[in-house]
């Protein structure tokens, strides 16, 4: 069943999922929405499982006309999101009518928004994902007049679904990202490791899911930045030769030759991805139990509308839409 | 080895494993036996095992196993993995065609080793080329076993775009890039069979391990192989 035509692709605008990991041996990133725990909220709202197919759209511009009566949600970073020109409420579900069109206009908060469809978004699949990955040569970013189609149709309606307000995370507070050293924080100075942890970063303008270029003070190399080239996880920051920290993320290369400073925690991620290029970044150090613990937390926080939504009662409002 | 590999977070969610510091074929021996010792037990928890040229990674949930008991468990494979026959590789000969048009820099690389470019790659194609691992992206393979006469630095700036299929050489490796990237290695030839299907599973042809032999053939010949998989060329 159509969905949507594009009439105005936006700046960077993919089809994602949860991504294929298990696939880095053969030189493959795992991909998948940048903000995990926006773009799972917004299925959930739609009565999808949470791992479909959606929309990550990128700064704004992006413009889409409906081409049926439709189920959606937008979530993740505030865009301006707008249907006919009047502003969308964001984090609920809506129902579309067809002819209707969602737009967005400006960036206010964050850097990402995900936009999810009852039935979720169809799209090819590449080693049983979604996930555009352009590099990859795995699928494209939306292009204009291109019909974006749902890949498992339901003409059921659903309960009005909102997420309450105090569950929605706050994206201003997202520039202080918690960090584990290493595995090279031996291949640094002192005095390069007090640089890193108390400087701020700019993300430089050339970032993108592959990873955010930082501009800022040079962290120094105790021996040089060269390693012989070895896995890389998500999240990692090599430093390179010339002193300025990379933050790898969710479409990088999965193996390199560069010192790594440090990781930024699983839990932090997410507010990588509202992190916009100009923004800067700072680097707290913790500890691996301190991560396991956020990172537990983080999956109660999901959990908890998980249950709402099995249980319907995300509003108290049991109106249909 | 006097003290025995290395174990250390990288990140939250991973471990990296760490052997012997060199690019060596017994240390990579080493890497994949210890990486078929942990795919063997299929530990939940255990997400992704990733060997590379002296390191492995190990990636985890968190929430599924702590790292103190997986470091242990690690430890107990690293023991485990020193019985541990590994299967023997596969051996690829690919056709290349060499020189002019698709080996841009063969000339240079003759005139940095003092050969004739004949004799660079008579020496090239001999060489039986081991897969350390593939990474990077797009399924690249790590190659080694380039005769060290053929020693030749990256170039200064790389290219913006070499075309897939390209071979080339730079410090002591060798690779064939899978798709058209930028790389700074020096390119004296090209395979035309297709390195990468991103809509196949696996999407490259090539396992750490296998052998890569880069026979030299007519242009018209490497043509052939358009389209064709690695596996034709076994």
């Amino acid at each position: 069943m159509k969905a949507f035509e594009v009439s105005n692709p936006g700046i960077f605008t993919t089809i994602q999922d949860l991504g294929r990991p298990g696939y880095m041996k053969y030189g493959t990133p795992a991909s998948g929405v940048a903000d995990s725990f926006s773009a799972q909220v917004a299925n959930l709202l739609v009565g999808n499982p949470p791992g479909a197919a959606l929309l990550e759209i990128t700064l704004f511009r992006l413009e889409l006309l409906a081409l049926n009566d439709l189920i959606i949600a937008v979530t993740g970073g505030n865009l301006s999101p707008n249907l006919n020109g009047k502003s969308l409420p964001m984090w609920q579900a809506l129902a579309l009518r067809e002819g209707e069109r969602v737009a967005f206009r400006a960036r206010k908060e964050g850097f990402r928004a995900y936009l999810a469809i009852q039935g979720g978004f169809s799209g090819r699949e590449f080693l049983g994902s979604r996930s555009v990955f352009v590099r990859g040569l795995m699928g494209n970013v939306l292009q204009t007049g291109e019909i974006l189609e749902i890949a498992n149709p339901v003409t059921q309606s659903i309960p009005f679904r909102k997420i309450l307000q105090e569950m929605i995370p706050i994206f201003s507070n997202k520039n202080i990202l918690r960090v584990i050293l290493g595995p090279q924080d031996d291949r640094f100075t002192q005095k390069g490791m007090e640089t890193f942890l108390s400087s701020a970063y700019r993300v430089n303008s050339q970032s993108d899911r592959m990873g955010y270029r930082l501009e800022g003070p040079t962290i120094e190399h105790l021996q040089g930045s060269d390693i012989i080239s070895e896995p890389i996880a998500r999240g990692a920051i090599q430093v390179p030769g010339d002193g300025l920290p990379i933050l790898l993320l969710w479409d990088a290369q999965v193996s390199g030759g560069y010192t790594k400073i440090a990781n930024v925690i699983s839990a932090d991620l997410d507010r990588v991805a509202q992190v916009m290029p100009g923004e800067n970044l700072r680097f707290q150090s913790v500890t691996l139990e301190e991560a396991h613990r956020a990172l537990r937390e983080e999956k109660l926080r999901l959990e908890r509308i998980h249950k709402m939504v099995a249980g319907e009662n995300c509003s108290g409002n049991t109106d249909k839409i | 080895m006097p003290d025995g590999p290395k174990i250390r977070p990288s990140g939250d969610s991973a471990v990296l494993v760490e052997f012997e510091n060199r690019i060596d074929p017994e240390v990579n021996r080493s890497v994949r036996s210890l990486a078929l010792a942990i795919e063997s037990e299929a530990l939940p928890g255990i997400k992704e095992v990733l060997p590379a040229y002296r390191a492995l990674m190990v990636v985890y949930d968190p929430l599924e196993i702590k790292y103190r008991p997986l470091e242990k468990k690690i430890y107990f494979w690293i023991k485990k993995a020193k019985n541990i026959d590994l299967p023997p590789g596969r051996f690829f000969r690919l056709p290349t065609v060499y020189g002019a048009l698709h080996g841009p820099d063969l000339q240079r690389v003759a005139e940095t080793t003092h050969l004739s470019p004949e004799k660079v790659i008579q020496m090239f194609s001999e060489t039986r080329f081991m897969v350390y691992f593939i990474g990077f992206i797009c399924g690249l393979a790590y190659l080694g076993g380039l005769p060290e006469s053929l020693r030749v630095p990256r170039l200064a700036t790389p290219r913006t775009l070499v075309p897939a299929g390209s071979v080339g050489l730079a410090g002591g490796q060798a690779n064939a890039i899978s798709t058209d990237q930028p790389s700074g290695f020096n390119y004296i030839g090209r395979t035309f069979v297709n390195l990468y299907t991103p809509h196949l599973f696996p999407p490259v042809p090539f396992l750490s391990g296998d052998e890569i032999q880069f026979i030299p053939v007519a242009e018209e010949e490497a043509m052939k192989a358009k389209g064709k998989l690695a596996m034709d060329f076994l």
